[in-house]
């Protein structure tokens, strides 16, 4: 797979994280009911932990799939390096929410799940791309000009 | 160019060298933001049982004052064991597909509520809402006095963060004396705290909002449908279909199997 494909790959699984996550962002703040077959979305978005420094983290996700999509956009190493390393981040930061859910909220949310299943895929997508152009410096320049710098 | 470059570099180790450097700082830049999320999440989250409640102050000799945490409220642990794993939506606990509804009116500074609570709750809740069978539907109406309306508009807001029964249940266990103002915002918030992952400042804040209003609204509707005065008092029937006052002659699990059991049939 050519980095343009995974790039593509990366931007269409972003934007699917996306939607996911301004679904989320919309309906707590038009106070709209979450569609919701496992019953705890909306215990789990309303509990103290849907927040971040006063920030939801339904906001925070879809800023961070708007930059791993922003990263698709670019050609440079450097570019797939912050890709991946905001995807590795969010989904460690979504295993220790997963944790929460069970363990301290007792509800789970299914779009958060569908969430970090979603982040799962790009961390797998971005990390691979990573390796393609550290690799294979031909693909980017911004790797050649790493490598010749190495 | 650029490959015949790469060729003339004279030590490839140095560009594997320079890649693996690569994917270490990838890994700590994953990592830091992990951390700094998860710090700043556990930071807030343990903030939030505080920052919404009142500081419980010492006097020293001095004049001086140092805030105080709260204790948890009696019977946190038992609550949340008791309601662990059952879905919630507002004032409903259990399947919402349950083949059968019972509906409790009740008032948080009634006694015989808070017997059933404590007494009969865990039995039906074992037996019939955590096995599906059965869902339950609180309505709190306030008949005893002004400051029952002060416990239901915190159990409603409770609601709105579905854990209605969590909260209800805790409130019951530290139930005082009817209108002695046993009620206060500093016993709320300590119910609030005793339950996990609850967002007391929000719950302190929904008691005068319209969907508490509302629901207190509701409830009032329903009781006035069912001519309900006094509390606590039962209706239970087929989900969807028409419900019928419990007969009981106590309050007591064993009160409830004939009627629960006749209808989960």
């Amino acid at each position: 797979m050519r980095d343009r494909h995974l790039r593509a790959a990366i931007a269409l699984v972003a934007l699917a994280g996306a939607a996911a996550a301004a679904y989320l962002v919309y309906a707590r703040y038009t106070h709209t009911q979450i569609a919701c077959t496992t019953g705890g979305c909306e215990t789990v978005q309303h509990s103290k932990y849907a927040k971040i420094a006063g920030v939801p983290v339904a906001v925070l996700g879809l800023a961070a799939y708007f930059a791993i999509l922003a990263t698709a956009l670019s050609a440079r190493v450097e570019a797939a390096a912050l890709g991946a390393a905001i995807a590795l981040g969010g989904l460690a930061f979504a295993i220790y929410l997963i944790v929460i859910q069970v363990a301290v909220i007792d509800a789970i949310c299914q779009w958060c799940l569908a969430s970090d299943a979603i982040l799962a895929v790009l961390a797998v997508l971005t990390v691979e791309r990573l390796r393609r152009l550290a690799g294979n410096p031909h693909e980017s320049s911004g790797a050649a000009r790493m490598a010749t710098r190495g | 160019m650029i490959a015949s470059t790469l060729e003339m570099v004279p030590s490839m180790s140095r560009f594997f060298h320079g890649r693996n450097l690569l994917y270490v700082g990838v890994g700590s830049a994953a990592a830091v933001i992990a951390v700094v999320l998860i710090l700043v999440s556990v930071i807030g989250s343990s903030s939030a049982e505080t920052t919404g409640s009142v500081p419980v102050t010492t006097t020293t000799g001095s004049g001086s004052s140092t805030p105080a945490a709260h204790p948890k409220a009696p019977g946190a642990t038992a609550t949340a064991a008791l309601f662990r794993g059952i879905p919630q939506q507002l004032n409903q606990l259990g399947n919402p597909k349950a083949k059968v509804t019972m509906i409790e009116f009740a008032d948080p500074q009634c006694p015989y509520c808070r017997q059933y609570e404590l007494d009969t709750l865990p039995a039906i809740v074992r037996e019939y809402v955590r096995t599906g069978k059965v869902k339950l539907i609180y309505f709190g109406i306030p008949i005893i006095g002004q400051n029952s309306e002060a416990g239901l508009r915190a159990v409603y807001a409770a609601g709105l963060q579905n854990r209605l029964w969590n909260f209800s249940h805790l409130l019951y266990r530290s139930q005082g004396a009817e209108n002695s103002g046993w009620i206060t915002d500093d016993l709320l918030r300590r119910i609030g705290d005793s339950i996990p992952g609850f967002d007391t400042a929000r719950m302190m804040a929904d008691r005068q909002s319209s969907d508490v209003e509302n629901a207190l609204a509701a409830s009032a509707q329903q009781a006035t449908n069912g001519r309900v005065d006094r509390t606590p008092t039962f209706f239970a029937g087929p989900t969807g279909g028409t419900l019928q006052q419990v007969p009981l002659t106590a309050l007591t699990a064993a009160a409830f199997r004939p009627t629960l059991d006749a209808l989960v049939k």
